[in-house]
């Protein structure tokens, strides 16, 4: 589904890279999370991903489709993209327009569209706000129209850019129910956090970015038991990590407080 | 240090109070967090500590809140700024000039600091701050984390005694999140400065905060120490508080009867509580 293969990348020659010699493939429906210190080459990676940036040296196949000959407007068919701050991609006069707009650019038929708009305002709870201004809602409700607008086009591929960032924490896990709902559908899904708790809950693999280069890649599990590469990146594991690896055998493959539960229930014979 | 009673405060053009009854009372030297829900009150009630309500914000305002004794209602932004500190969510919005002194002499010029006291100010609340080695640098060119610093040390600069803090650390990473803290602490215990912080994460703020306040729907519905406060992780999580995760462990035990101690707070308590439950089956 995304093939990275040996890419480099700079904004221009005399600049140092910022991404140097990153490769990973990524298979249909992941769940894939990016972390890493601010700085590490995150956000750039990301726009590589929707070709918004080409790469310096090496390729980016999404789909097959290699990013330097394939249109931004063909790749965003199949790889939709939902920015750290809502108001970055909203702008649209009400909520309903700002789910059509996408929508025109790939469909003909009104009916069809108006069928779409129904049942992505549905998934997102927006049913009773179509009509309102986007201005007029919670920084919540405003992620939640970038993502209706984004998910709207049935993207194969969902990249987030700190999708929880300025939410509480209910409304934090509101996105990320709905983010799991489509990975559990078949969306790939790639995201950058810097939040330990809501990588360890949703993301299978955890990919870590140090200076530009993949510091390490595997389950999330593994990863976040790799201390010495999490701390070389002034990253902490989330706290039932912490508490894991204070145990003889680092119970495992532990990483949320439910998996604690599970296996301290389990070692008591429940 | 800040006495509220009986607050109770309706925006205009809005159909409901945004604070309902509030009754709180902050002493000298406090570490207070404030958490809760978006639209439960709580950027609202910091807008009642530094004035901003009801002297910017205008609505109906009922009760009194009174800061280092002087009414906020009697008293202006301008007298309450030199006795409370305030910083917001972003600091962009804050910064007005372009170079990290000027910035801090910006606050001093408008209360007509004399130059050489001006001048000692400066020195101090950017070490306070643990930013003296960027006084010269473009306020531009620096991080979230630097950048928010630099709003901290103008607040510093005059002198307050307490500091109100709404989300200061929304926008940066986790160290950046982790520093600002450090920095807080640091206020708090070596200067004796009031911190009033309101934040969503909890398990930052919980490693240094001494009280806890939860407001949910313009009301406070928990108030103690942290640590006594922490314990309620089932009403927490019901009001989607994002309570640390050996807490919500501890609660799922509990709920399962293989634990019925006090509710640990940090690792080291959860793995003195996990040792014990596993010593016993065995």
């Amino acid at each position: 589904m995304i093939q990275v293969d040996g890419l480099s990348f700079s904004y221009s020659k005399k600049l140092p890279s910022i991404l140097s010699e990153v490769s990973f493939n990524i298979q249909k429906g992941e769940f894939v999370a990016l972390i890493g210190q601010n700085g590490a080459g995150k956000t750039t990676l990301l726009k590589q991903l929707n070709g918004l940036l080409k790469p310096t040296r090496g390729s980016v196949k999404i789909c097959g489709m290699d990013t330097r000959t394939h249109r931004t407007s063909l790749l965003a068919r199949h790889i939709g993209y939902l920015f750290q701050n809502p108001d970055h991609q909203i702008f649209c006069e009400t909520v309903g327009s700002e789910i059509e707009f996408g929508l025109k650019n790939i469909l003909q038929d009104e009916d069809i569209i108006n069928e779409r708009i129904k049942e992505i305002s549905a998934l997102l709870s927006l049913g009773d706000k179509l009509d309102k201004s986007p201005f007029s809602l919670s920084r919540g409700e405003r992620q939640r129209v970038a993502l209706a607008s984004v998910v709207a086009l049935k993207p194969d591929i969902l990249v987030l850019d700190e999708p929880t960032t300025g939410q509480d924490y209910r409304e934090c896990m509101e996105i990320m129910d709905i983010v799991k709902g489509l990975n559990d559908s078949g969306t790939t899904v790639i995201m950058v956090s810097h939040d330990m708790e809501v990588v360890a809950e949703y993301a299978r693999r955890t990919i870590v970015l140090r200076g530009g280069t993949v510091a390490a890649d595997g389950a999330t599990p593994d990863i976040f038991r790799k201390t010495d590469i999490l701390s070389s990146s002034n990253l902490r594991p989330p706290q039932i990590v912490e508490l894991a690896l204070k145990f003889e055998d680092g119970f495992h493959t532990v990483v949320t407080a439910e998996d604690m539960y599970c296996e301290i229930a389990r070692r008591c014979g429940k | 240090m800040i006495e509220i009673d009986n607050l109770t405060f309706q925006y205009n053009n809005s159909d409901r109070p945004a604070l309902k009854d509030i009754c709180l009372h902050v002493e000298k030297g406090g570490f207070t967090g404030i958490i809760g829900p978006s639209g439960a009150g709580k950027s609202t009630l910091t807008y009642c500590i530094n004035g901003v309500v009801p002297h910017y914000l205008t609505g109906d305002f009922y009760g009194s809140v009174r800061v280092c004794g002087l009414d906020t209602v009697d008293n202006g932004c301008m007298v309450l700024s030199r006795h409370v500190g305030s910083v917001f969510q972003d600091p962009e919005s804050q910064i007005v000039t372009s170079v990290v002194e000027d910035e801090i002499a910006f606050g001093l010029e408008n209360f007509n600091t004399p130059y050489d006291e001006m001048e000692k100010r400066i020195t101090e609340s950017l070490e306070m701050a643990d930013i003296s080695h960027l006084r010269h640098r473009d306020t531009a060119g620096l991080s979230g984390g630097q950048k928010q610093r630099v709003a901290i040390a103008t607040a510093i600069a005059l002198r307050p005694e307490v500091l109100v803090l709404d989300e200061p650390t929304s926008e940066l990473d986790p160290e950046g999140s982790a520093s600002i803290f450090e920095t807080l602490s640091r206020l708090n215990h070596e200067y004796g400065m009031t911190i009033v912080i309101v934040e969503q994460k909890v398990m930052l703020l919980s490693k240094h905060s001494k009280r806890l306040i939860v407001m949910q729907d313009g009301r406070i519905v928990l108030d103690g120490m942290t640590r006594e406060v922490l314990r309620h992780s089932e009403k927490l999580v019901e009001l989607g508080i994002n309570c640390p995760r050996v807490v919500e462990l501890a609660g799922k035990l509990s709920k399962n009867g293989l634990y019925q101690g006090d509710c640990p707070t940090d690792v080291d308590e959860a793995y003195t509580m996990v040792t014990d439950i596993l010593r016993r089956q065995k």
